[in-house]
């Protein structure tokens, strides 16, 4: 007997060392193997370093007839966005009274000057966001051994923004001219001398481009598979032949499409999007519709060092489409002014501000909007719109009477309503909501006034829709669901009442 | 009556306090320095003259930032210094007050002066071919002493020596900097630049005149007996190699010469040039042979070519097998005196079965004579073809029974 709980003892005090002596070195070694994790050594060579595209303004050189030796494009090139970087970095510097970056991109005497800068900014607490959106470089010389190179950027466009404890204090947009001396120093080109030649405010000739008296009768588009996503793997160009014969079939002569930034590819276009772009266009062609053409749908930061990316965003899809015959108009974004509270009202506007004149710039015969998102914000940029849009979801009581007021206001341009409708849902997350037969009283009701006042209008829009992405209106289900039944065509593809006011013939 | 015009004075006042003060609201700001261009480096003050007491900033921006100014007010007069590192710096300056709609702006120029405080010199390349056709870049960037580049069309003065001849170039400032094409002489040597710029001058800088590519030369060979005895070092050497203008090419210029013998092979020996001539060595063939050598510095120039010859001197040689036929020695072998050939000979045993090689042994020759022994191991017990090779002869032993 004894012997048995003697054993039964020993079996204890041997199992529990083991487990004890176990335990020790689990926890030692998942000790020692977490000390030894951390960065990949091949990450060391730093091998893998992409370039990202973070500063791109419209950079155009002169031919090249430099004195000294030729330059070939590698070195021009390498020598492009070096000076680029620099400014980069000067503009980063200048923002955040920081040195980081400068001493790769001014020599050891240049950076001395944005270093005293700095100091005397960030004493007073000034901060210069800033941006140059385009440069007219000539290389006037290049040394014989390759390490030097002496460039004049004409007509550097300029825009900033003074700020003094965080108030902005002046918005300003210069075109200057500078003479720079570059030395390839460690295998950067760095601004060795840098002088501003000449300087003045820019002043725009603000040319107005005319609707030439068109009468627009439009519609917002999506098709029904693929709303919002509309240039994307469901792209079917036969699905939008038959929409838009649907929409043409209608009375109607117009179509407003979205350009999304961030699927379209950014800075650097995605040329398979563009292209299905430019069908779609066709295809209007084909049913002699005129299509205008929103940019920036689903972009929303505005902050001026991005302002470089979003211009070559831009140019090159107006540049793509300029001569389309189908296209009737630029709308520069989609109902900016909701951005207002988040990004700040005069940054947006100084966005829009600069993106109307580079979509000007680059063509010059399309007239150019901005979908306001109320028709109280529709005065903002007034002069500088070719015409006005707004979207109008208020109560159609008082849309007479802030039409008449706004036409007061803005006399001589066109008006356009870029966006209405009504939402004929009525199920479970808003059980009193309006029915089909609703929507069609509003949609008889809103023909009449534009009839009464021969408003322009394009209604929001063909289909109900089954999918509404998240981005669109949010997560909440009661909105989600309203928003998917403005369309004129229900989910089954049978007209709604309310198609018999789509038009007004 | 008093009291009357007293009231009146009063309201008048009135009236024209009221004035006033709608008179200072709509503000005039008036600037008053006339002055807009400054050498680099002197104190600039922009001095408006106010109606009112505002004290608006000013925005200021020169070549490289832009920072905002405050006032000070004294006397109805806005006085804004315009800090050091915008008055130090040359170029144009654009100020805007801010101050309502802001349309009170206007320009300055910091205008560099006529003064060098430093000579960046850049030049390059640093060696150059001699010819009068390749040349270096002088690149001279005279600053003052605020760092900034001087005028345009300053004289430089860009001066070099070369041999006996010392010239002088007057240049000028463009685009900031000033720049001259230095071309080499006939000759190669030493160049030695530098340059001065309002009485300043830079430091020495030295470039190397190189030789230009070599022009075709002459080789010759020699050697102290024309033996091929394999042990006797043959010579190669070639006449001063030049370029065109006569410059005896850097030393260290590589020269390979080609030999080919009578059997077509291609043997290959090179040597560096040392004031012109470059040098080659080789050994001795260990039998009778012709060549014909030709060298080159290559890509550039080639020699002519020269063949000599070698003669055999081994005519012949014994070859003794021991009973059992394992041990074979071969020899005496014996140069062109009789005398025993140097060590270092190469004799070659081929042992053949069926004509299958089987075994081959390499030696070299001592005391004029080589040893090999077949092992039992290795080589059973039968008959065997049995080659043996040295200085370009043959023997063969068929069916050489090993026991």
């Amino acid at each position: 007997m004894v012997s048995v709980s003697k054993n039964i003892l020993r079996t204890i005090l041997i199992a529990s060392y083991i487990m004890l002596v176990a335990l020790i070195i689990s926890g030692v070694s998942a000790l020692f193997s977490y000390l030894n994790t951390g960065a990949d050594r091949s990450t060391m060579l730093h091998t893998e370093i992409q370039k990202v595209e973070q500063y791109l303004p419209k950079v155009t050189w002169a031919p090249l007839n430099n004195e000294g030796r030729p330059i070939d494009s590698q070195n021009l090139s390498a020598l492009q966005n070096n000076y680029l970087d620099a400014w980069y970095v000067k503009q980063i510097a200048y923002k955040t009274n920081k040195p980081a970056g400068i001493k790769d991109y001014y020599t050891d005497n240049a950076r001395e000057n944005l270093f005293n800068f700095i100091e005397l900014n960030k004493a007073q607490n000034i901060t210069i966001d800033a941006t140059t959106l385009e440069h007219h470089p000539t290389l006037e010389f290049y040394s014989e051994d390759g390490q030097l190179a002496v460039v004049t950027d004409d007509n550097v466009v300029e825009y900033k923004r003074v700020f003094k404890n965080d108030t902005l204090i002046l918005e300003t947009t210069e075109t200057s001219t500078y003479k720079m001396v570059f030395l390839l120093e460690d295998g950067f080109w760095r601004t060795r001398h840098l002088v501003k030649e000449n300087t003045k405010i820019q002043e725009l000739d603000n040319a107005q481009i005319s609707l030439n008296n068109f009468k627009i009768k439009g519609i917002n588009y999506y098709p029904q598979a693929s709303p919002w996503n509309m240039y994307g793997d469901k792209f079917n160009l036969d699905t939008i032949s038959k929409d838009l014969k649907i929409i043409k079939k209608a009375g109607l002569n117009t179509i407003r499409i979205f350009v999304p930034y961030e699927s379209f590819g950014k800075a650097t276009v995605d040329y398979k999007k563009l292209d299905r772009l430019k069908q779609t266009l066709d295809v209007a062609e084909a049913e002699k519709l005129k299509v205008i053409v929103t940019l920036f749908d689903f972009y929303g930061d505005y902050s001026v060092l991005d302002w470089t990316l979003n211009q070559r965003h831009a140019e090159t899809i107006v540049a793509a489409l300029k001569s389309h015959e189908a296209l009737l108009a630029w709308d520069i974004k989609n109902e900016p002014n909701l951005d207002f509270e988040s990004r700040g009202k005069d940054i947006v506007i100084a966005w829009l501000d600069n993106m109307i004149n580079l979509v000007k710039s680059v063509d010059s015969e399309h007239a150019v909007t901005v979908g306001w998102n109320n028709i109280d914000s529709a005065p903002i940029l007034k002069d500088k719109l070719d015409f006005i849009s707004f979207h109008y979801y208020e109560s159609l009581d008082v849309l007479e009477e802030k039409y008449i007021h706004l036409k007061t206001e803005i006399p001589i341009k066109p008006i356009v309503l870029g966006e209405y409708g009504m939402s004929s849902y009525n199920g479970f997350w808003k059980p009193f909501g309006d029915n089909d037969e609703d929507q069609a009283v509003f949609h008889k009701k809103a023909q009449d006034i534009f009839k009464k006042h021969d408003i322009a209008f394009i209604s929001w829009t063909l289909y109900d829709f089954t999918e509404v992405p998240k981005e669109v209106v949010g997560r909440l289900p009661w909105r989600k669901r309203a928003q998917e039944h403005f369309g004129f065509i229900n989910k089954n593809g049978e007209t709604k009442p309310a198609f018999r006011y789509i038009s007004n013939n | 009556m008093q009291l009357k015009r007293t009231y009146l004075f009063i309201l008048g006042l009135i009236l024209l306090s009221s004035f006033t003060s709608i008179h200072s609201n709509t503000a005039s700001i008036k600037l008053l320095t006339s002055q807009t261009d400054y050498i680099v480096g002197t104190n600039v003050v922009l001095e408006f003259s106010t109606t009112d007491a505002v004290q608006p900033m000013l925005y200021c921006s020169n070549s490289y930032g832009s920072t905002l100014i405050s006032p000070t007010l004294e006397n109805k007069k806005l006085r804004y210094q315009i800090p050091a590192n915008i008055y130090k710096k040359v170029g144009v300056v654009n100020w805007s007050l801010i101050y309502k709609s802001n349309t009170l702006s206007g320009v300055f120029h910091m205008v560099p002066k006529p003064e060098v405080a430093t000579m960046e010199t850049y030049i390059g390349p640093p060696s150059i071919e001699a010819g009068g056709k390749d040349y270096t870049m002088l690149v001279i960037i005279p600053t003052d002493s605020l760092d900034n580049p001087v005028p345009k069309n300053t004289t430089v003065n860009a001066k070099h020596q070369f041999l006996a001849s010392e010239e002088v170039d007057n240049i000028v400032t463009n685009n900031l900097i000033a720049f001259k094409n230095i071309y080499s002489k006939k000759e190669s040597g030493r160049m030695l630049i530098s340059s001065e710029c309002l009485n300043i001058n830079s430091k020495e800088f030295t470039i190397n005149v190189m030789p230009a590519v070599p022009v075709d030369f002459e080789i010759s060979a020699h050697r102290p007996h024309n033996y091929a005895d394999g042990n006797q070092v043959t010579t190669f050497s070639t006449t001063i190699i030049k370029d065109k203008q006569d410059n005896v090419v850097s030393d260290g210029t590589f020269v390979i010469f080609y030999i080919t013998n009578k059997s077509g092979n291609i043997l290959k020996t090179s040597g560096t040039t040392l004031d012109g001539i470059a040098t080659a060595k080789i050994i001795h063939p260990d039998y009778g042979d012709n060549w014909s050598i030709k060298a080159y510095v290559e890509g550039m120039s080639e020699s002519n070519t020269i063949t000599i010859a070698y003669t055999q001197v081994i005519e012949d040689f014994i070859v003794e097998f021991s009973k059992d036929g394992r041990d074979i020695n071969v020899g005496p072998l014996q140069s062109f005196m009789q005398q025993m050939i140097p060590d270092g000979l190469q004799v070659k045993l081929l042992v053949y079965k069926n004509d299958i090689l089987l075994e081959k042994y390499t030696k070299t020759s001592v005391d004029g004579y080589a040893h090999f022994y077949l092992k039992s191991d290795i080589f059973k017990p039968d008959n065997y073809n049995i080659k043996i090779q040295t200085a370009g002869l043959e023997k063969t032993f068929n069916n050489t029974k090993l026991w």
